[in-house]
């Protein structure tokens, strides 16, 4: 060992060390540096499928930021870990990229489960945390500082809800919900906003899991209580497969009643699942499901439509809910990093984000504030329904 | 309050997945008497025979009946490989290392079907007209439900005639029954496993292509089902045909009814609580077991 004698082991590791950082930086001078945004996605496990969706939506934007001539002169580049749903993955990504010093924020994940995690590492460590459908409302209504939202919020789905009741004139609703938090504080916010408009909204004690495969004995349960209670439609607090089995199961039963779903409904598995049972239901939806059925005067419309025909000719995949939020995500991160004056840090990129005011996405129209990290309002939900086996959009008296 | 129209409906709609839950405690039993193993691979199968059906609808453009009577096959035949290469060398190896390679087949099955078939949920069209069929007095069933429960009734008859009535369905038996007798008379045990796992992944496949039009399929829908399907051969009498059946229905029916006390979130750890409440009162199961009953000599 003619090395160790020479210099002693804790040299020799200096040394190499000093040897390698100068390397490294011979070979990085060319090129700008990029700025760094994190992505810390389920992409495998039972979400592969929707978060390969949304990484290639994020990817085929950053490009194209990139072709404009990116930020400064300097590329955007996502680095991309798996988490591979699994909690602690998701958290030890989360904290490799907080202590990645060129990492100026952090996508994802998409579980809601490991979303509290990252939060409180974000907080802790300060840096920006963009969280892909927030769905547990609890926890995104903790207004964190160094959080934010892109999705439809409990709040905005259920007052929407509430104005579909009323322009259907349904005055007793009964809610089957899921036992999950998103689930339950739906139909919650739905009795709150209903009774404001005079829709009495009872809530079943019968709830099903995310992973159950027959809700058929819940529906037995609650039966007996559509006669008894005269109601007029049943709201299907739920998503993800437990929607289309939930709907089959109240058809099955020779339940007619109108069905009312959430704005997770409006994927197209929901249909190819649910069939003639999902057939009629009605449920407030984002715009990305429907490009070509929004308003000509509506601001989204142009950004996503034109998002949706780059998809289907990069990807051969239109677009969906969630790779538009893909979209929203990248850009108005890029549009935050605009508004920065001289060097992008960690922190200036936060208080740029929270100024952002009017940003047009596919999710809507989002307007951030200190007091508010969702940024969205039932304005950028339109009416939906399932018909022919396939989306279209629905224009009552009074709501759309 | 649950009126009695509510009971029984609740008990109708327990016999379907009773049904389900017997052909895959079947597929278990199976493996069990020809080679002592405890197959947890087994809710695997049902996943496949789900997933090929759905795969050859839908990229090969099969029709329906042939599209799952290639899935029953191809699944029978992947039984019959994961005997072959990984159960068959190392059958001379102590039991609990067999029972683990089966949580190996397990995850490699799950993962490929992650790889091949995607996460997303996957459906059949229905095997009976859409619709539920009025039994009188409030209680109706589902026609699919009906499809369900009477192809398994087909398939148990089957079942049955093949291991009382044919040579190698007898054979089958013999080997399982007394070793030593079977190997005397020149019944190849190692034929009779490879046979077993065969018949139990096609057993399982069937179930699969049953349930995929009522539940759907995904691929890692097989580890619930799975562990429905030994509760129900245990709860019936482990290792015995007729009490993985019986233990099925009875899982199904208990399951449903007890919704009718009890609020629906609970569900699933009603088939364990049962499963509990039987092994301590009566740890043979319902019918009894042989088997147990001969470990313990």
């Amino acid at each position: 060992m003619p090395m160790t004698r020479l210099f002693g082991r804790r040299q020799a590791a200096v040394l190499l060390a000093a040897v390698l950082l100068v390397a490294a930086s011979a070979v990085q001078t060319p090129a700008k540096e990029p700025y760094i945004l994190g992505v810390n996605l389920d992409l495998t496990g039972p979400w592969a499928d929707t978060n390969t969706r949304l990484k290639k939506a994020m990817q085929m934007e950053i490009e194209r930021i990139n072709e404009q001539g990116g930020v400064n002169g300097r590329p955007v580049r996502l680095r991309i870990k798996d988490n591979g749903f699994n909690v602690s993955q998701a958290s030890v990504n989360m904290l490799n990229f907080a202590r990645e010093p060129d990492v100026l924020a952090v996508i994802g994940p998409f579980e809601d489960t490991f979303q509290s995690t990252t939060r409180a590492i974000a907080e802790r460590q300060k840096v920006t945390n963009v969280i892909v459908c927030p769905s547990n409302p609890k926890v995104r209504a903790l207004s964190q500082k160094w959080s934010f939202n892109i999705a439809h919020n409990d709040r905005i789905v259920a007052k929407k809800l509430a104005e579909l009741c009323q322009a259907r004139g349904y005055e007793r609703v009964l809610s089957l919900p899921g036992n999950w938090t998103l689930a339950q504080s739906l139909a919650a916010n739905l009795k709150r906003f209903g009774a404001e408009r005079g829709i009495a909204v009872h809530i079943s004690e019968e709830t099903h899991k995310p992973s159950d495969i027959d809700m058929t004995p819940q529906v037995i349960k609650t039966k007996p209580r559509l006669e008894q209670e005269n109601i007029e439609a049943i709201f299907a607090s739920t998503g993800g497969p437990p929607a289309p089995i939930l709907c089959k199961n109240i058809r099955n039963q020779g339940i007619e009643l109108p069905i009312l779903g959430t704005h997770a409904f409006g994927f197209g598995y929901i249909i190819e699942l649910g069939g003639q049972a999902v057939e009629g239901v009605e449920f407030p939806s984002g715009k990305t499901v429907t490009p070509y059925q929004l308003d000509e005067d509506d601001p989204a419309k142009p950004v996503i439509v034109g998002f949706h025909e780059r998809m289907q000719k990069r990807w051969g995949i239109g677009a969906d809910q969630i790779s538009g939020h893909g979209y929203d995500i990248v850009w108005m991160l890029y549009q935050a990093m605009e508004r920065i004056q001289g060097r992008i840090t960690r922190a200036k990129l936060r208080d740029s984000l929270e100024q952002t005011s009017g940003f047009v996405g596919c999710t809507g129209v989002f307007d951030y504030g200190p007091n508010d990290h969702d940024g969205l309002s039932p304005d950028d939900l339109i009416l939906m329904r399932i018909k022919g086996q396939a989306f279209e959009r629905v224009r009552l008296n009074g709501a759309e | 309050m649950v009126t009695a129209a509510t009971f029984l409906q609740l008990g109708v709609s327990g016999l379907t997945s009773g049904a389900t839950y017997a052909l895959i405690a079947l597929g278990f039993i199976t493996i069990y008497r020809a080679s002592n193993i405890l197959n947890l691979a087994q809710g695997d199968f049902v996943m496949l025979g789900g997933m090929l059906t759905v795969t050859g609808m839908s990229r090969l453009g099969l029709p329906y009946p042939l599209a799952a009577a290639v899935a029953v096959m191809g699944t029978g035949l992947i039984g019959l490989l994961a005997e072959r290469l990984v159960i068959h060398p190392i059958r001379n190896k102590p039991l609990i290392i067999s029972i683990m390679a089966t949580i190996g087949i397990s995850m490699t099955l799950s993962g490929s079907a992650l790889l091949l078939f995607g996460t997303s949920p996957r459906t059949l069209p229905p095997l009976a007209p859409a619709g539920a069929v009025s039994l009188g007095g409030g209680v109706s069933v589902s026609s699919q439900a009906l499809a369900v429960l009477l192809v398994c009734l087909l398939l148990l008859a089957a079942f049955h005639a093949f291991s009382s009535r044919t040579w190698s369905g007898k054979a089958m038996e013999a080997a399982a029954t007394d070793r030593l007798g079977a190997d005397l008379v020149g019944i190849s045990r190692s034929v009779s496993r490879m046979q077993a796992f065969f018949i139990s992944a096609a057993l399982g496949a069937v179930a699969g292509v049953l349930i995929t039009p009522l539940y759907f399929m995904q691929y890692n829908a097989g580890a619930l089902l799975g562990l429905k399907g030994f509760a129900a051969a245990v709860i019936g009498g482990w290792g015995s045909y007729a009490g993985a059946v019986l233990g099925g229905l009875v899982l199904g029916v208990v399951e449903s009814l007890s919704l009718a006390v009890i609020p629906a979130g609970y569900k699933d750890a009603v088939a364990f609580v049962a499963l509990l409440a039987i092994l301590a009162v009566r740890s043979k199961g319902l019918l009894g077991s042989r088997a147990l009953e001969e470990a313990r000599k």
